[in-house]
């Protein structure tokens, strides 16, 4: 080893040269790291091209991984706000009292706040309304028609055997086809990824207004697609066939307000059942969501579902829809925060206050209601006549459908308080000239005292007064989902229907 | 005195090094555009994406045509506070920047809203003192509630309102081009001939 000693020249290039050295490595490792973004812009792009409905969502991961995740989130449960939460809450059990307005009706046995669209099979399944079917194929007690907004794999059944069919089959007749949940295909086509409609009854209700749904703009069909599901409807039955239709039907003809679809159904003299205690012709709301909507400030200023329901996310450089369709007071620094400038805190409580005046409008309009139901029975029991009662039943039949309008359409008390708060004011309008007219038929068969109020504080005590079974539907139930389902689920994987997760 | 001797390969070994760290500290900040945050040129705010809203919004604004970004985000009192404040802002950027812990909807902290009133009013002098007397106020005396700050009525000036990360994510800003020179582009196989990924 030399023992010659640097020069001053000579430790300067040392020391210029490693610099060099670090600062072109450096070049070289910012080049790669750029080729291997573009890796990533790769991955990004397309791999598996699709066309036509493809029903198994897990074939869009690879290639949306983004809105791929974010749509797998919403099998969560664990988002709570003050009144709402993204798990199943027993709504019959909060409220004891809608056991009582849907006397008759499937709804008395069982009726759950939603979780995501995840849980859209297993929880239609599992609910009580659907029945408990004996056979792979038949014995329930629903039509096909029940399942037409659980997944992707509907259209392409409609594809295949073509609405009517559909809808008129046993809803066991699809336990084995419909096994994926909403997602991807219901929304997008899947060839281009264009949002497109996906399902017929949406497309009827334009052209009865007289519209063309194909027409709408990208902004309308982001609430569009929505509004396939997330809407009031009915069975309709064509007098001219000889079975029964059960065609999926918006009761759109006259517009989208209560009182036009009230119009369409008091000229058809349309009933969804006979109320079991006041014999009321109920109609019974389902979730008017995007109707409710659009009556209120944000629907009105052309604000979209997606919009809050699906914020978008920036990630990076890249922008996406978040697909966790879920209450915007879950992420509101991506919701509300990118219009609003004030602060969470206000927002929310600005939130919380509409939904609970509401809700306090709410309890007295059902409570009212029920009283009417069961003054409605005890007239009848007294030997009241049907030209008596017929005033009265009308006025529960219009109190109770907009409390109904009101209830069913989920988010309204914050999409549209003004208007909710009107529908459940003439509710209890309504309600109030049912029971006076029904205490005047009372005094007419001689009754002028109190009509005695059962014992209904509980699920179970008011279902056990409208003279319900629960043990027996609640057994067959269990039967079914041991023997049927997990039958379904093995056909479904057999045929390559469905994928595991 | 004792004199620390080094061997002759340990000294070349210590050289070496201290010439790679000072080598790799040139190299970030080369990467992170340093010269740029020197000047008043707007588009070193967008060397980070996560401006490009704020950028492409400000570029359709009225006030593009007499102000950078600099002129109402910094303070203008004398330059040892601007250039202070802006190495504050810009460090605390950096590190939310390559944390990834930027907001979806960023907003200004107090002390940057505090700054852009002053300057509202610096340039906006004689309107918010002859004519009117808001030009008086300061925003901390907003937050006590004597008043209200300039944006509390002129909402959309000059963002255009409330933005979030992904409000105008195809505008076109100008973006830094590749760190990567050309020639090294060329010579590494680099197919794209200007090599940048983002483009201007």
């Amino acid at each position: 080893m030399s023992k010659k000693k640097l020069t001053k020249l000579q430790s300067w290039l040392i020391f210029g040269i490693a610099m060099a050295v670090v600062f072109a490595l450096g070049f070289l490792a910012s080049a790669l790291m750029e080729r291997r973004a573009e890796v990533a812009s790769i991955f990004n792009n397309r791999k598996n091209p699709m066309t036509g409905i493809v029903a198994q969502n897990q074939k869009f991961q690879s290639d949306f991984p983004r809105e791929y995740e974010t749509w797998r989130a919403t099998e969560k449960t664990d988002f709570r706000s003050k009144y709402m939460s993204s798990d199943i809450q027993d709504v019959l059990e909060e409220r004891p009292n809608m056991v009582v307005l849907w006397a008759g009706y499937a709804f008395s046995w069982d009726y759950n706040s939603p979780r995501g669209h995840f849980h859209a099979l297993e929880d239609h399944r599992e609910i009580l309304r659907t029945g408990s079917p004996t056979t792979l194929t038949d014995g329930s007690n629903q039509p096909g028609t029940c399942w037409t907004c659980k997944g992707p794999d509907v259209p392409r059944l409609m594809e295949e055997v073509g609405p009517a069919e559909f809808y008129k089959a046993n809803w066991a007749k699809w336990g084995a086809d419909v096994v994926n949940p909403i997602g991807c295909s219901d929304c997008h086509d899947s060839e281009t990824m264009d949002l497109h409609i996906s399902r017929p009854a949406l497309c009827e209700a334009f052209a009865a207004m007289g519209k063309d749904v194909d027409k709408a703009t990208h902004n309308e069909m982001r609430s569009l697609v929505c509004a396939q599901c997330h809407v009031e409807y009915y069975f309709h039955d064509y007098p001219e066939t000889p079975e029964k239709d059960q065609y999926l039907t918006f009761p759109w003809k006259y517009g989208l307000t209560l009182e036009d679809a009230e119009k369409y159904y008091d000229e058809m003299g349309y009933a969804d059942y006979i109320h079991a205690l006041s014999k009321a012709p109920i109609l019974k709301a389902q979730h008017p969501g995007y109707e409710t909507s659009l009556q209120g400030i944000h629907g009105q200023r052309g604000v979209t579902c997606a919009d809050c329901h699906m914020p978008y996310t920036a990630e990076g450089g890249v922008k996406y829809s978040d697909h966790q369709i879920q209450s915007p007071l879950a992420k509101m620094d991506r919701t509300c925060l990118v219009c609003h400038r004030e602060s969470e805190e206000t927002l929310r409580a600005n939130v919380e206050e509409r939904q609970e005046k509401c809700l306090e409008v709410r309890g007295r309009l059902e409570d009212l209601l029920a009283k009417a139901h069961i003054e409605a029975k005890y007239a009848w029991d007294k030997g009241a006549t049907e030209a008596e009662m017929k005033d009265a039943l009308q006025d529960i039949r219009k109190s109770q459908w907009r409390w109904d309008y009101a209830v069913a359409s989920h988010g309204a008390s914050f999409h549209a308080p003004q208007e909710m708060l009107r529908l459940m004011g003439d509710g209890i309008d309504y309600a109030g000239q049912a029971r006076l007219k029904i205490a005047k038929v009372l005094a007419n068969h001689g009754f002028t005292g109190e009509v005695p109020m059962p014992d209904i504080s509980t699920k179970e005590k008011a279902q056990a007064y409208i003279g319900l079974d629960m043990k027996d539907r609640q057994e067959k139930k269990a039967k079914f989902m041991d023997e049927i389902v997990p039958q379904w689920l093995s056909l479904a994987k057999e045929n390559g229907k469905l994928l595991d997760y | 005195m004792t004199k620390i001797s080094l061997t002759r390969p340990l000294k070349i070994a210590l050289i070496a090094l201290a010439g790679a760290f000072v080598g790799a500290g040139l190299l970030f900040m080369y990467m992170l555009r340093f010269h740029t945050y020197l000047g008043d040129d707007p588009s070193a705010c967008v060397n980070c994406h996560i401006m490009q809203p704020y950028y492409a919004t400000w570029d359709h604004s009225s006030h593009k045509n007499v102000t950078t970004c600099n002129e109402c985000h910094v303070p203008h009192e004398n330059v040892a506070r601007k250039y202070a404040f802006k190495g504050v802002d810009g460090m605390k950027h950096t590190a939310a920047f390559l944390s990834f812990s930027e907001p979806q909807v960023p907003a200004a902290k107090d002390p940057s809203a505090q700054v852009v009133m002053n300057n509202c009013i610096r340039c906006h002098q004689d309107l918010v003192t002859s004519m009117t007397n808001v030009g008086k106020m300061d925003f901390k005396m907003t937050e006590n509630g004597e008043g209200k700050a300039c944006w509390d009525c002129h909402r959309d000036v000059p963002h255009g309102g409330k933005n979030s990360l992904s409000a105008t994510v195809n505008a076109q800003v100008p973006f830094p081009d590749s760190p990567v020179p050309e020639w090294l582009q060329k010579a590494i196989g680099h197919k794209s001939p200007h090599g940048h990924l983002h483009g201007k």
